[in-house]
């Protein structure tokens, strides 16, 4: 017994009422179901070989775009041969215009038609109407009439046309030449007609009930079981929907968090307006070092002062820095300014957080970092922003060493996606032995240079009695987003464009 | 980082080894110079003067001397083509003058390589004169204490080695001499100075005139006081900012008086260096005695290094009271003790070892007490304050490239700052509701944060004193201008929008820096269906996360419309505190910032909410 779906046996019976084939459209409008639905349904007739389609080729003719320029009220061509009725059967080319309200240029363009269809000939500069021209008045063309058919319709075939007594083929012969007058389109008519074991299923046939929906009362009361899914079509496209995200670089500041943390570090924080002491004078840098310029540091005029820490603690930074003091220093030989370190500027670093936190318990083991904003007096530029993140870490450590620094760096770029590194000598006036990183970037086949550290100065652990050795790192996080996003402006990370938010991804 | 183009060939002939052209500049990276690359450049002589001047592949030939000022449009003649040659282009060391010229360089990869081991010396003979120095210039009036002087005799310049002193000088006037301020260098024609007996002394604006450098001393009016120096000669123009406290000003001049300069703006025409000068008279003046003598050593050290004939002859420097000679390339003596280097650097040491590291960097070691080293560091080196900085030195031979990285042994336990989490609950819900997260600059000024915002201006806020932009004023006491500015940023993309930044912002405190962060939220959305439902049903699912209830309470809030804007009260267990402001965006606000679409905005205040900050 054959087991059909809704569709497939309404349409099964339309078919067997019948010996003929019936249109496809026919079938749809008797059924009351969408054409692509008759055509799914016959499809799974046609493979059971329930019923066969026959397809018969017509051409379908409409009006095309410029229909109403070029055809109204009339052709041209019928416009002049009035005119030339009127004008008395001649009338110069250049005349016709009054006669007849067109164009020169149309009247030009006309021409062709008007003497193809043998209507008027031209004797020297005057056209003429001719006999045949004399009987068109009374008597309209193959071509007007297609056009005046398909006017009161939206499209006929080839057989309403011919049924209706218009000369189609003729008319577009005529009409050859005129641009988007009138479209003719190869139309394929599909009918299905019932086989002899259509006929036979259609007596027997067992019908499974077919719904879109599963739904709630379906699963209530097993109903589900019953009918038959219809499917869908599982390979269409869905519009893109895009969640609310996290900014790209907020990835990359909890990642950096997450790895310090990770590796067993507290996290420290600091105020954006940091004292010059904290900034400058306790790292050691002299207070005549470029560093601390108005040029590129931002001095603030409101909070005005800070206040200072005791006068044994800036006794002891004074003397560092005149002498050496008691950390075995020479010292950088100058006279030490207190009023200066009072001076508050936007902290250049965030080493400004580090060695408060070493000064405020100089004790091992220690390990703190803090993420954070420095400022920098640039000028906004594709790679430079006056404020931008830096982590920096310590590490306070009785077994400290330089090759501890370089293998804590090394964790964090590896956590952080990069295999390859290098490490090369650098200067920092509060570091000794002091290092840059560089990590090899396979999109530049190149050496790019990520960040400082080193093991801080004893002129600056010492000061605040500290007596092992403590590790240092100041990194940028920018660039690192920068080269994951793929970013070649560094302002779009603080200005960002919400297509970019949207789209960049998450993860790689 | 100024750059410096080093002649390849200069180099490599004075440092003897055969080194392919990458593993020299391996070897240098190792030392610590950040290497560009190899480059051409093409030198040319101005005739006229004796200016070399030197261009990039990239670069068109000089149109006039920059030294002169010769027009070579008109004098095709005067402007001599050098040809090409070949440098490594690297950005200077700061700390590390003594490297800053193909001789220095050479010297310290000599060392490392292994070719010579130990402090070079360098023969001096004299002195052969003496330079009195007036105890005026210890004073306020005119605070230039310090000056180093040396006599180098025999030297036959060629026109490569010309153009390397002359940006040795100009790189040293930068790095140490911080573009003349702490120390400035001038070198005379020895043959035009008369010896033994000079004079720096501190001179007033009007007391005595001279000719200076670039005056036709046949020219009438070329003598010029030092006042009329500072206010016409073009070079007394671009550093009298260094005099403009000086009441007095600095002054060397000879045994008969003739002028040799006024440092450190300019010398004398009577002294003029010319293409044939082979004996010079060279001072340092400035503002620390051991930084002029440094500056010095590294100089004339240096010129030994390119040009190995010469002779060196020392000067007295008599001080009030104290009489130095210079140069002086006595070494500076610094303990070092072995242990403690090899745990610092993290390597296995002993002093025979640790002596090797240190020779290879150009140092004399006495290892003789077995536990510490006595080293001697060359005069010419400037950077090392500390012990510690001999253990760079020990690490950078031995290659940071060869140190195995470890991990410190030491456990600890780490450990988040509270105010993170807050924020990550923060962020964490208003993603949820499908708002995009921002993040915008900490900067802003007057006109955004309070203008822009309706707001009355206030002054609780931090401020710059000097900004870089008129933009970029103050830190922000909201979050607002960054988020409306990222909506006019994306004015031109789909609507509606929702986004959100949690950040700080600042406030002036009591606090020993005076101003203090705190963490904000806020959230704005925008697009014709947009408006206070959102916001505040964004604002309350927050609040919920940290267990707290909203209620609005109607206010007069100037960036509002008025009637739609609200304080947020979070009530929790008969707590009630006030964290934030929402509303729809008064229209003005929306056209100071050019938004075409209605907006609403929160703003809370996760520090007041939760005491963190």
């Amino acid at each position: 017994m054959t087991t059909l779906r809704e569709n497939e046996y309404q349409l099964l019976r339309a078919l067997a009422d019948t010996e003929d084939a019936i249109l496809v459209a026919d079938l749809a409008a008797s059924l009351s179901l969408d054409q692509s639905l008759i055509m799914a349904a016959g499809t799974t007739l046609l493979e059971a070989d329930l019923a066969e389609m026959q397809e018969q080729s017509y051409e379908e003719l409409r009006l095309d775009s410029d229909w109403r320029k070029l055809a109204e009220p009339e052709l041209p061509e019928r416009l002049i041969v009035i005119g030339l009725s009127k004008a008395g059967g001649s009338a110069t080319i250049k005349e016709l215009p009054g006669h007849t309200g067109l164009e020169q240029k149309i009247v030009g363009q006309s021409l062709r038609f008007l003497t193809g269809k043998g209507w008027a000939q031209k004797s020297g500069p005057s056209l003429d109407l001719t006999d045949a021209g004399r009987a068109a008045l009374q008597q309209r063309s193959a071509d007007e009439q297609l056009i005046d058919f398909l006017k009161g319709v939206k499209s006929a075939t080839d057989a309403e046309l011919a049924e209706e007594g218009i000369d189609w083929q003729g008319a577009l012969k005529l009409l050859q030449g005129r641009k988007n007058l009138v479209r003719t389109k190869e139309r394929t008519l599909r009918s299905l007609r019932v086989t002899p074991a259509g006929r036979e299923a259609a007596k027997n046939a067992v019908v499974r009930q077919e719904v879109n929906q599963l739904t709630s009362d379906m699963l209530a009361d097993g109903s589900w079981r019953d009918v038959d899914f219809r499917p869908y079509d599982m390979g269409a496209e869905t519009e893109p929907v895009h969640p609310g995200k996290e900014h790209p670089f907020r990835r990359v500041l909890e990642q950096t968090r997450r790895v310090f943390l990770e590796m067993g570090f507290s996290e420290i924080v600091s105020p954006f307006v940091e004292s010059s002491f904290w900034d400058f004078d306790a790292l050691f840098q002299p207070q005549d070092h470029p560093a601390r310029d108005m040029q590129d540091t931002f001095y603030v005029n409101r909070p005005d002062h800070c206040a200072l820490p005791d006068e044994a603690v800036l006794e002891a930074v004074r003397r560092t820095h005149e002498d050496g003091g008691d950390t075995g220093s020479i010292g950088w030989r100058y006279r030490w300014n207190q009023e200066l370190a009072a001076k508050p500027v936007l902290r250049t670093h965030t080493t400004a957080c580090t060695i408060r936190a070493l000064a405020e318990d100089p004790n091992p083991p220690r390990k703190v970092f803090s993420v954070g904003k420095v400022f920098r007096r640039e000028t906004v530029d594709y790679k430079h922003l006056p404020v931008f993140y830096q982590v920096d870490g310590i590490i306070i450590d009785e077994e400290a060493s330089f090759a501890s620094l370089l293998g804590t760096l090394e964790a964090f770029y590896r956590k952080m996606g990069f295999d390859k590194f290098q490490f090369r000598p650098a200067f920092f006036p509060y570091t000794e032995p002091s290092v840059e990183i560089f990590v090899y970037m396979e999109e530049k086949k190149d050496w790019v240079e990520m960040g400082g550290a080193g093991v801080f100065r004893p002129e600056v652990t010492e000061t605040f009695g500290c007596k092992v050795p403590v590790l240092a790192w100041g990194l940028g996080l920018e660039r690192l987003a920068m080269f994951r996003y793929g970013l070649k402006d560094i302002r779009q990370i603080y200005i960002s464009d919400l297509t970019w938010l949207k789209e960049a991804k998450l993860c790689r | 980082m100024p750059v410096v183009g080093i002649p390849v060939t200069l180099l490599t002939e004075r440092i003897g080894a055969d080194l392919s052209p990458d593993v020299l500049i391996e070897k240098l990276q190792y030392l610590g110079c950040d290497v560009e690359g190899y480059a051409t450049l093409r030198r040319f002589k101005c005739l006229r003067c004796g200016n070399i001047m030197e261009i990039t592949e990239t670069q068109d030939p000089p149109v006039r001397c920059r030294r002169c000022g010769v027009d070579y449009a008109d004098h095709a003649d005067e402007r001599q083509d050098l040809g090409d040659d070949q440098v490594i282009r690297m950005e200077l060391l700061a700390v590390r003058p003594d490297m800053f010229d193909p001789g220095g360089l050479a010297r310290t990869m000599r060392g490392y390589l292994g070719e010579s081991l130990g402090r070079r010396d360098y023969a001096v003979s004299g002195p052969v004169a003496r330079v009195t120095v007036d105890p005026a210039l210890d004073t306020d009036a005119c605070p230039r204490p310090a000056i180093a002087c040396a006599v180098v005799r025999g030297i036959a310049l060629s026109d490569d080695i010309i153009k390397v002193v002359m940006n040795l000088q100009e790189n040293l006037h930068w790095a140490l001499g911080r573009d003349r301020k702490l120390a400035s260098i001038g070198v005379y024609d020895l043959d035009r100075v008369c010896l033994p007996e000079l004079t720096y002394r501190a001179v007033g604006p009007e007391e005595l005139s001279f000719v200076p450098l670039g005056y036709d001393p046949e020219a009438a009016d070329s003598r010029i006081t030092p006042r009329r120096i500072l206010e016409e000669h073009p070079k007394g123009t671009e550093y009298a900012g260094l005099l403009a406290a000086y009441q007095k000003y600095p002054l060397l001049a000879d045994g008969e008086g003739e002028v040799l300069s006024m440092p450190p703006i300019i010398n004398s025409e009577h002294t003029r260096v010319t293409d044939g000068t082979q004996n010079f008279f060279i001072d340092v003046t400035g503002s620390s005695r051991r930084l002029v003598g440094r500056t010095l050593n590294v100089l004339v050290t240096s010129l030994v290094e390119l040009c190995p004939d010469i002779t060196v002859e020392q000067v007295t420097i008599a001080y009030e009271g104290e009489e130095l000679v210079t140069p002086d390339f006595t070494p500076q003596r610094v303990t070092l003790d072995v242990a403690a280097t090899g745990r610092l650097v993290g390597i296995d040491l002993d002093a025979a070892r640790l002596t090797e590291l240190l020779q290879r960097m150009g140092h004399d070691v006495d290892s003789a007490a077995g536990t510490t080293l006595e080293v001697d560091v060359p005069a010419y080196r400037n950077d090392i304050l500390h012990p510690r900085d001999l253990m760079e030195d020990a690490a950078i031979a031995f290659g940071y490239h060869n140190i195995t990285p470890v991990l410190v042994p030491t456990m600890t336990v780490g450990g988040e700052r509270p105010v993170e989490g807050v924020a990550r609950v923060a962020r964490q819900t208003l993603c949820g509701l499908g708002y995009l997260e921002v993040m915008t600059l900490q900067l802003t000024c007057a006109e955004r944060a309070y203008d822009a915002l309706r707001l009355e201006r206030r002054e609780d806020h931090a401020e710059v004193s000097h900004p870089i932009s008129t933009e970029q004023t103050l830190l922000r006491p909201t979050l607002a201008p960054g988020l409306l500015d990222t909506l006019t940023a994306n004015a031109h993309r789909e609507y509606p929008q929702q986004i959100f930044e949690v950040g700080e912002v600042t406030e002036l405190a009591d606090t020993d820096t005076g101003a203090v962060e705190r963490r904000r939220v806020a959230g704005a959305v925008i697009g014709e269906k947009m408006g206070v439902t959102e916001v505040r049903a964004a604002a309350e699912a927050v609040l919920r996360e940290f267990g707290w209830s909203v209620r609005t309470v109607s206010a007069d809030l100037p960036q509002f419309l008025p009637g739609r804007g609200a304080k947020i009260v979070a009530t929790r267990d008969g707590d009630q505190r006030e964290v934030g402001e929402l509303g729809e965006l008064h229209p003005e606000v929306l056209e100071a910032f050019k938004l075409r679409h209605p907006a609403a905005y929160f703003e809370l205040d996760l520090t007041t909410l939760t005491g963190h900050r």
